[in-house]
């Protein structure tokens, strides 16, 4: 009787919920998560609230992570999902005050270069519908393939496809780079 | 032909196939317009990224970093472990049995004999599903899951168990079901699925402290219970 065999079996059941390497991959892609988080968001603040809702959204759903499937395509799906059912309303706050403080800040551009920069690409990227700002990011940011893509996004490519292009058309013509 | 805006993303992106991109890369040598689109995609992507990356090399907040640190350790290879913890005598890495002294009484008042059960011993519901329950047989939302049945040193059988009140270990013995560990209640948080139970990880760590051999497969389950949990002589 091959007691070894059962005990390997009955314990790896659980292993998905004991297994700390699902933590520890998780901690890994923490950096780039936050990346896309705060893109998403359009700022540090909000991003680190999604990332860590993301985060909890996870380790609650652990078990319905297909193991041998890509842990980061999941989790960026995670993520995606909650900014879409949650993050509407924050964005929506967030874009209100955006617009006062560029109006306040207006004539303070130019102290600092790269201030300045950044926040030309914030400021050209959250006037992207929410649709093609994750397209760009998800392709262009975090150099995910169209496929990949479209399936953390839950679309068909071609969809995934003309969202960027649309929103890099966009992009160019707000940041003075149309060819 | 025409070269469509799609064409240039994908061209710069390399998402076409060598087919198609030789035919599009023929197609932008032959025409400035088409190069200078091309041009001021790559610029735009490097932008992006280039304005993106900082975020990914600051460290992480530490509230963040700290919803993913395990709180505890993990059983992994039953046996594997159990052959280090016999060797090296490690000092047991639960806390839980002879911690909290509040927790456990908690834990102790829901088993502690209603009538006619010896101290320390599980009370007849509990016995009842101790002595019958299988592994392999229970059904997912049993309110009593057996996690797993062993023998301890002395040979007895013990089986660990969780519900809704409370967790732990009993092992059979000529007066009954005696508690060796309790402890938490299994979070009933989600029905759809379980959250990692911190208290089933602590359990099977004890149970593979107190197991010796590895656990008891299905048919040895079943034989078990068919000798009432009791060594054969």
């Amino acid at each position: 009787m091959d007691e070894t065999g059962a005990i390997i079996r009955l314990i790896h059941g659980r292993q998905k919920t004991l297994n700390p390497s699902f933590e520890q991959d998780l901690l890994a892609m923490l950096p780039r998560l936050r990346r896309f988080a705060v893109g998403l968001c359009g700022n540090s603040a909000d991003g680190d609230d999604l990332c860590q809702m993301s985060i909890e959204r996870a380790l609650a759903n652990r078990d319905k992570w297909q193991d041998g499937s890509r842990l980061d395509s999941w989790m960026y799906r995670i993520m995606r999902n909650l900014w879409i059912d949650e993050g509407r309303a924050s964005t929506r706050r967030r874009e209100t005050f955006a617009a006062e403080d560029a109006g306040l800040s207006v004539g303070g551009e130019g102290a600092q270069e790269s201030a300045v920069e950044l926040s030309m690409v914030d400021r050209a990227m959250q006037k992207l519908p929410e649709e093609q700002r994750e397209a760009v990011l998800l392709v262009m940011v975090e150099g995910y393939a169209y496929k990949e893509a479209a399936e953390i996004v839950g679309c068909p490519v071609g969809t995934l496809n003309s969202r960027l292009v649309r929103g890099r058309d966009a992009l160019l013509e707000l940041l003075g780079e149309k060819a | 032909m025409t070269v469509s805006r799609e064409d240039i993303a994908a061209f710069v992106d390399g998402e076409l196939s060598v087919e198609q991109e030789g035919q599009i890369a023929a197609a932008i040598a032959a025409d400035p317009d088409l190069q200078g689109q091309v041009e001021a995609h790559r610029a735009l992507k490097e932008r992006l990224s280039g304005h993106f990356a900082p975020i990914a090399e600051e460290p992480v907040p530490d509230a963040l970093a700290a919803l993913l640190v395990p709180k505890q350790a993990e059983v992994v290879d039953f046996s594997a472990a159990k052959r280090r913890s016999t060797t090296s005598r490690a000092i047991p890495r639960w806390g839980w049995v002879a911690g909290p002294a509040l927790a456990a009484s908690l834990a102790l008042a829901v088993f502690l004999p209603r009538s006619g059960t010896p101290d320390g011993y599980a009370d007849e519901q509990l016995a009842r599903v101790l002595d019958t329950r299988l592994v392999a047989e229970q059904v997912q939302d049993a309110d009593t899951r057996i996690l797993l049945s062993f023998r301890n040193y002395q040979g007895d059988f013990c089986r660990a168990f969780s519900n809704t009140e409370a967790s732990g270990i009993a092992c059979r013995d000529a007066e009954g079901w005696k508690l060796e560990a309790l402890g938490k209640a299994r979070d009933e948080a989600g029905t759809d699925y379980r959250m990692a139970g911190a208290s089933e990880g602590d359990l099977l760590a004890r149970a593979q402290q107190m197991a010796d051999g590895p656990a008891l497969d299905a048919a040895a389950e079943a034989q078990a219970r068919e000798n009432g949990w009791l060594v054969a002589q």
